[in-house]
């Protein structure tokens, strides 16, 4: 995968990080853990014309599933930057947020998911 | 918002549709340790890198209102993508060891399957840090001896001692270079989180 896949170069950013989120570098309420998965919805591929550079190459990143901490290393903004665009994308029915499925939000996953990663990572 | 009225579907497209499940699981160690060899030698993207900031609390003084254009430092850390199956996809994230990123540790093990903890034996006490953060938590985690070339052979037990590792605590020796012995020690780690998992569900 190369930088031009999103349609951009590095060096190319137009204007500051943290002027594409207004400044902010925190979302309102939960912050989506840096492996949350996105993917784009119809309504985001129907309006891609329509959205703002970072903002479409975000939807074209999340074609496939793709997770907040590849979206800020593509667009080489800090991971706090992504979230917010992430955030602001998905509010707007954009994208679709795939959270970790933990036992209790803090622990890490069921018996039934390490099972299949463990079957998933000896198959290889 | 700053998005202009939208017309049209919010039917997700097949992608959205499914049911896809992240998961995580951290590398950590002293600088230098291999790292970022090894999250190279596992990821199926190029290893990434990412930047995290580092929050007032960390950096003791919030002076950013006095700095309006420089909120936040930030530091890097390396990160990589297994895909496991069609629902499942893991991160591997390289974390910094020093004690100054603790903050961004708490962040990462939250939700995380486990840890590896990558210990140069002529450095061990670079890895001290990163097991006692591990037991602290519970979170499962494995030590993974990275041999370096031309290095000495220490016996299993004088590893286990010279680290005070939890008897149950799985021990390999590894080879952070190679992706069968980067995979493996992998393995070792999740096997072990499941059997701490299943133990756990049975009392």
């Amino acid at each position: 995968m190369t930088d031009d896949d999103y349609g951009w170069r590095q060096g190319d950013r137009l204007v500051p990080a943290y002027a594409f989120t207004q400044g902010r570098t925190r979302t309102e309420g939960q912050e989506l853990p840096l492996e949350a998965l996105v993917t784009a919805t119809e309504l985001a591929v129907q309006n891609l014309p329509t959205l703002q550079v970072e903002r479409g190459a975000i939807v074209r990143m999340s074609m496939r599933p793709t997770s907040v901490v590849e979206i800020g290393a593509a667009l080489h903004v800090p991971a706090g930057v992504a979230r917010v665009l992430v955030s602001d994308l998905a509010s707007a029915g954009f994208l679709a947020v795939h959270l970790p499925q933990t036992t209790d939000g803090v622990g890490g996953p069921g018996q039934e998911i390490l099972g299949r990663l463990l079957d998933g990572l000896r198959a290889r | 918002m700053d998005f202009a009225p939208v017309r049209g579907s919010r039917r997700p497209t097949p992608a959205a549709k499914r049911t896809l499940i992240p998961l995580k699981i951290l590398v950590a160690g002293g600088f230098g340790v291999g790292k970022t060899t090894f999250v190279g030698s596992l990821s199926e993207i190029p290893p990434l890198s990412t930047e995290q900031e580092m929050t007032s609390l960390s950096v003791g003084v919030d002076d950013s209102a006095a700095v309006p254009d420089k909120t936040t430092t930030t530091v890097a850390m390396d990160f990589g993508r297994i895909t496991v199956d069609d629902q499942l996809i893991l991160y591997l994230f390289g974390a910094p060891g020093q004690n100054r990123f603790w903050f961004m540790w708490d962040e990462l093990a939250r939700g995380a399957v486990g840890a590896v903890v990558l210990v140069d034996m002529r450095r061990a006490d670079d890895c001290f840090a990163a097991i006692d953060y591990f037991e602290d938590r519970r979170l499962p985690f494995a030590v993974a001896v990275n041999q370096f070339p031309g290095g000495p052979a220490y016996p299993e037990d004088a590893v286990r001692e010279a680290l005070a590792l939890p008897p149950d605590c799985p021990l390999v020796r590894m080879d952070a270079r190679e992706i069968r012995s980067s995979l493996d020690t992998l393995v070792i780690l999740v096997e072990h989180a499941l059997a701490r998992s299943a133990h756990a569900g049975a009392h």
